[in-house]
């Protein structure tokens, strides 16, 4: 009662615009993750399947998976790259723009390519990400 | 504004009806969202309008004159004055 009578009514801003400052590199590892997995269970696809669906279906469906776990790692990738690098980390770490445009490419070679292969590299490509960007954090 | 502000303080706001003075807090309208009301510092008052600055150290972590430029005058509509919640932080704004 008491709480609501004293409530403020209005909010007022004193942060920045709407992004929100809240970055962690842990997004695109988790989906680069589940690209390795459905990679692998593709393959797999026997194995993996379950009773009621037949393997071509099983595949499909991985497929669809995969090429939306792709666009996910693309993404998270994205708002690092353009929203919490600034100009200063890549003075100190001039290899950044080449590591995320590299990233950027396994994610579509994961989408073109059922290969574990691909996606292992993508998952590299994302630790040296993240490595630099809790290093910028030091 | 950390550290004069913390998300989530309540403030109680008074209109402002003279002319802003440079170091204080003052409520405005965001320039680009008008709706929307912004909490910041004066840095400076000339005839072309009036600098506003958020108080963190990192300019990241504010949006401001910085990157809008100055704010007309009229958009300013009051002054905190007071943070009367949470219990810990009660105090004057200065």
């Amino acid at each position: 009662m008491l709480e609501a009578l004293l409530r403020p009514r209005r909010v007022v801003h004193a942060h920045c615009d709407l992004p929100c400052g809240i970055y962690d590199p842990s997004q695109a590892r988790v989906e680069a993750e589940s690209v390795m997995a459905i990679q692998t269970r593709y393959q797999g696809a026997e194995k993996f399947k379950t009773a009621g669906e037949s393997v071509e279906d099983y595949r499909i469906r991985a497929l669809a998976i995969k090429e939306a776990r792709a666009d996910l790692v693309k993404e998270h990738l994205w708002v690092l790259w353009t929203d919490y690098f600034k100009p200063e980390h890549l003075e100190k770490y001039p290899k950044l723009h080449d590591t995320f445009w590299k990233a950027a490419k396994l994610c579509s070679k994961n989408k073109q390519s059922v290969d574990a292969k691909a996606a292992a590299d993508l998952q590299a490509a994302v630790k040296e990400i993240a490595d630099i960007f809790w290093a910028t954090k030091k | 504004m950390e550290p004069t502000f913390r998300d989530g303080d309540w403030l109680l706001v008074r209109r402002l009806r003279r002319p802003p003075r440079p170091g204080e807090v003052v409520v405005a309208a965001d320039p680009r969202e008008p709706e929307r009301l912004l909490v910041k510092r004066v840095r400076s008052v000339a005839p072309d309008g009036v600098t506003i600055q958020g108080d963190h150290a990192d300019p990241a972590e504010s949006t401001d004159s910085r990157q809008f430029g100055p704010i007309p005058r009229s958009a300013i509509v009051g002054r905190p004055v007071l943070r009367y919640a949470p219990l810990d932080r009660i105090g004057r704004v200065r």
